[in-house]
């Protein structure tokens, strides 16, 4: 009830990650409080969208869908806040 | 043209010079089909029997949200659809990955060949049996595998099939999959794919440039995703005199 009004609250916290790749500069996305992505920035120089941040993990409803490449964290977390008021 | 599906089928079973005059008389209908196109739609009522003669395709399916799931790859010599002329629709559709040569063969034809020639049945059957085996092989591939497995696994597999039809040089071939068809043949991510291509070529099992595939140490590469080649029946077909993949034998023995 009033789920729509309330905006959720996105954080991205710094982490390293270990993805056996050179791909090691990610972000916790934590939103309202809880864990549900976590974002890789491709690094490796054989990716087509190198620079893109990748979801390395979905949690809980995430998983639920298919998540793009995205260019920058922005949209990284716009999508989420989207994801997760539907 | 038609020799290629005699030669074929003669894989699987002697015919006889009965059987293959029966087969010259297919008017097959050769299809040039550009990359990228579908042979057959899902939903469509199958009308004719698609065989590969040169190029690559696949079947699959959309899902509701857009993504492609590829349940199968064809190479030069495979049936596309040998049974499904039977079924009232499509349920999954037929594209091609690169330029095709592709032959259309009338369900009547087929229907008529089955009726009068055993032996062809059989081998046809022997092509539907294997083509059974290679997707259990893919779900085991998809259920149970990880990424650098999953995709070292069809590289061992195309190398097989590809050798049995002559399009194997030099443990190299042709490679004309993007990134994307291989995640969606394979349940992964374009980047999962990318990583792992990356680490197969780190451990010095393959290369990729201008899509060619090349199997740097094919007994490695076996190693690497516990492939196991049985499910092919290479052994069962008279391939068997004319192959020359070294580390075959090795794995049937043991």
């Amino acid at each position: 009830m009033g789920q729509d009004n309330v905006e959720i609250l996105v954080v991205l916290q710094p982490i390293s990650v270990d993805t056996a790749s050179p791909d090691e500069v990610g972000m916790l996305v934590i939103a309202n409080g809880l864990l549900v992505a976590v974002l890789v920035r491709l690094d490796a120089p054989e990716h087509e969208r190198r620079g893109a941040w990748y979801m390395e993990v979905r949690l809980g409803r995430l998983a639920k869908v298919r998540a793009p490449v995205f260019d920058t964290l922005e949209d990284a977390t716009r999508w989420v806040r989207q994801r997760l008021k539907n | 043209m038609q020799d290629a599906l005699i030669r074929k089928l003669e894989s699987f079973e002697e015919l006889t010079d009965a059987d293959r005059e029966a087969l010259r008389a297919f008017v097959p209908r050769l299809r040039q089909v550009p990359a990228r196109t579908d042979l057959i739609k899902e939903g469509d009522v199958p009308g004719n029997v698609h065989l590969i003669l040169d190029g690559y395709a696949c079947r699959y399916k959309m899902l509701p949200d857009g993504q492609r799931q590829i349940m199968a790859f064809f190479v030069p010599g495979d049936f596309c659809d040998l049974n499904v002329f039977i079924l009232d629709q499509m349920d999954h559709a037929i594209g091609t990955i690169s330029p095709c040569t592709a032959v259309e063969i009338p369900r009547q034809a087929i229907e008529e060949m089955t009726s009068h020639h055993p032996r062809v049945t059989r081998a046809l059957m022997w092509c539907t049996l294997v083509d059974g085996a290679v997707l259990r092989e893919w779900l085991v591939n998809i259920g149970s595998r990880q990424s650098g497995q999953r995709i070292a696994h069809l590289f061992c597999e195309l190398l097989l099939r590809l050798d049995a039809v002559g399009r194997v040089k030099d443990n190299s071939y042709a490679f004309p999959f993007t990134q994307t068809d291989v995640a969606e043949a394979l349940g992964l991510s374009d980047v999962q794919v990318s990583r792992t291509l990356r680490e197969l070529r780190g451990l010095e099992l393959i290369t990729l440039k201008y899509r060619v595939l090349t199997i740097l140490d094919a007994e490695q590469l076996k190693a690497y995703c516990g492939f196991n080649p049985n499910y092919l029946h290479l052994r069962n077909t008279r391939w068997s005199g004319r192959r020359q993949v070294p580390w075959l034998s090795s794995v049937q023995g043991g």
